[in-house]
């Protein structure tokens, strides 16, 4: 089977990088393939990367609250591509209501600070079976 | 932890004694505080109670908002203030720039135009409180020189600093899309010009503290500091500066995370590593030359949005730790650090924490309490000795800003930032409530609303800003705006005056940042959405 590939980026201004960085890492470690936008990015850049890329996951780093007004537009993109790519958002700003708020909105899963590396992996690597999954029918 | 060993992996004995430090009695490597190599402190009578400058960062929302917090943090005791910008601030992008929107005011304040330095200042007595400023180091001084000039407050009593980034802004926490060699200039002609102009300023504080947090360990922290200062201090010398004329002026900004001792040998060391620097290597004469001030701010790395209480807890260690190891001034990152920029009441837990320390403890009123303990003078040598040989090792690969340009610097701070956070997941680098001691979500509720409270972005500044740039004299702002142009495209031009021309005619920080990337054949908006304005 061809390896999950996944998208890593952080929108807008937002300059912090360890976050998407050690998750890059993670998941490269555990043999995903990681296209890595890195920062300074608008949900068109992301979802247009997202599309061209075809990754099964695109994941949104997020240490400043940015991602509150950027997150609809970046569902929307993507939901209006034929491709289906869900969205994984984390960072250490994100509190338990945020992720409730998120999870309603349509975003596939929501990692708070503290999030564990093999949640973290298991739960891309089901995003992307989930996907192919629903593709191939 | 199964071996002893510093976070910095120094390896640890159980214990020390006379024996690991040979060298205690000798005067070279120790001496009285107030004496080179100052590694026991810049001056012999810290038993001042003022002894070190409490501060606190502040800047949220408009400037008038900022300086609101300015008023109520000297009503509260503050006796110095520290701004930061906000993400397009530090970016050099206009609030209205498509990127800024959203991060208008949110984590530090907007500034981008002179009326907000008037508005982020009014009332406050440039004279008497010392300002420091954590935004792009030329815009910060053009700013608070034109204020100070308007309200005939002479540039010559200003006191406070800026943080100068060359090196490594682009590649962790504060980048602007310059290339190295106009950041490098923008850095060297602000300072020359505060040489001049504003003698009492601070005009190159070297800030490990952005470049270390979250990534950097103590001793790779401070080799990278010595690169840069010494790549300043060098290009300085070779416009004919004399190095006593700016380099009682350097400061240094660090970082204290939570490894108590190391910090507080790192601090030791570095003082008697850049006191022989300057004496030995660029020929100081003046005492003031060779004893560097620092500052620090408590490791915002280290706080944790899982319990916030315990960063209280980590405060007042690292303050503690600041005033064994005497330092300058002091800012503890506060308790909701995890979630923004502080809020009134972190603000607050923050200060009283850095008054009990001062003035409950008594921990600060003898000058370098732990000199002579055989295993602070061990650490800090030993510390001393990592940091003089990483800062050889990359000196000895090339130039600073050719190793920049290779991306050497980038991959440092990658592998780093990753190897912190691995640590953090494998449970190496103990934090109480994330590795160890977790609590459960609904349990944790200590400070958590308070800390996760949000700031809304400020449109309704954006929009003053877009008013504002319609209603200008534009063929003034054009004109000005190409003099910043031509000065930047002729090599040895002064662009301090341009800059502040600029302002004056109301260009904004994004246009001049705009006009400055053309001149050194950069993209006039690094994300190719702006219009250009000249």
């Amino acid at each position: 089977m061809e390896p999950v590939r996944a998208l890593i980026a952080i929108l807008g201004l937002d300059q912090h990088e360890t976050g998407a960085l050690a998750v890059a890492r993670i998941l490269r470690d555990a043999g995903v393939e990681v296209i890595y936008l890195g920062r300074f990015n608008l949900p068109e850049r992301i979802a247009t990367t997202a599309v061209d890329e075809d990754v099964d996951v695109v994941g949104v780093s997020c240490h400043s609250w940015e991602y509150i007004y950027h997150i609809d537009e970046l569902l929307r993109r993507l939901a209006e591509e034929p491709t289906h790519v869900p969205v994984v958002v984390g960072g250490s700003v994100i509190t338990e209501s945020d992720r409730q708020a998120l999870i309603r909105k349509g975003v596939a899963a929501v990692f708070g600070p503290g999030a564990q590396a093999a949640e973290i992996v298991g739960t891309v690597r089901h995003l992307a079976d989930l996907r192919r999954a629903t593709r191939t029918i | 932890m199964t071996e002893l060993e510093t976070q910095s992996k120094i390896p640890l004995k159980p214990f020390y004694t006379s024996g690991d430090v040979a060298d205690l009695d000798n005067g070279a490597a120790l001496n009285d505080p107030g004496a080179f190599p100052y590694t026991r402190g810049r001056r012999s009578d810290p038993a001042r109670r003022d002894s070190w400058i409490q501060r606190e960062l502040s800047g949220e929302g408009p400037p008038s908002r900022s300086n609101a917090q300015f008023r109520y943090l000297i009503e509260t005791g503050a006796v110095g203030l520290d701004v930061i910008g906000d993400a397009p601030t530090t970016a050099c992008l206009d609030p209205d720039h498509p990127y800024a929107l959203n991060a208008v005011g949110t984590q530090g304040v907007s500034l981008s135009r002179l009326d907000d330095f008037f508005e982020l200042y009014d009332g406050i007595p440039l004279d008497r409180i010392t300002l420091s400023h954590s935004l792009p180091g030329w815009f910060a001084v053009a700013g608070l020189y034109a204020v100070a000039k308007a309200r005939g407050v002479s540039p010559a009593v200003l006191r406070g600093s800026v943080i100068q980034t060359p090196l490594y802004c682009e590649d962790y926490g504060y980048r602007t899309h310059m290339p190295v060699s106009l950041r490098l200039r923008l850095t060297l002609d602000s300072i020359a010009f505060c040489t001049r102009e504003m003698p009492k300023f601070h005009s190159f504080v070297e800030d490990t503290y952005y470049i270390s947090d979250g990534g950097p360990d103590a001793v790779e922290e401070m080799a990278l500091g010595f690169i840069e200062i010494r790549a300043v201090v060098r290009e300085l010398l070779k416009r004919g500066l004399d190095i006593d004329s700016f380099a009682p002026r350097i400061a240094i900004l660090l970082n204290c995370r939570m490894d108590f001792f190391e910090e507080i040998a790192k601090i030791r060391a570095t003082r008697r590593l850049f006191a022989r620097m300057m004496r030995d290597e660029f020929g100081a004469k003046d005492p003031r030359s060779w004893s560097v001030n620092i500052t620090a701010h408590t490791a915002g790395s280290s706080l944790t949005a899982q319990q916030p209480v315990n960063n209280v807890i980590r405060g007042a260690i690292q303050a503690l730790a600041l005033a064994l190891a005497g330092v300058q001034a002091v800012e503890i990152s506060a308790f909701d650090e995890a979630y923004r920029t502080p809020s009134p009441e972190s603000h607050l837990v923050a200060l009283r924490t850095q008054q009990v320390v001062q003035y409950e403890s008594n921990a600060g009123q003898v000058a370098d309490p732990l000199g002579g303990s055989y295993y602070v003078e061990h650490l800090t040598g030993e510390i001393e000795r990592r940091i003089g040989e990483m800062t050889d090792r990359i000196e000895a690969l090339g130039g600073p800003l050719d190793l920049c340009e290779r991306g050497w610097f980038r991959s440092l701070f990658e592998e780093a930032m990753v190897r912190q956070e691995r640590a953090i997941q494998d449970g190496t680098l103990p934090r109480v409530g994330v590795n160890m001691f977790r609590m459960a979500e609904e349990h944790d509720t200590l400070l958590k609303e308070l800390a996760a409270t949000k700031i809304e972005p400020c449109w309704d500044h954006v929009e003053r800003i877009k008013e504002f740039k319609g209603s200008r004299d534009q063929t003034g702002v054009a004109a000005a705006l190409q003099g910043v142009l031509g000065a930047a495209k002729a090599e040895r031009e002064d662009l301090m005056r341009p800059i502040i021309a600029a302002m004056e005619a109301g260009a904004t920080l994004g246009e001049i940042s705009g006009a400055l990337r053309m001149a050194y054949g950069s993209a006039y908006d690094p994300f190719g959405v702006a219009a250009a304005a000249l």
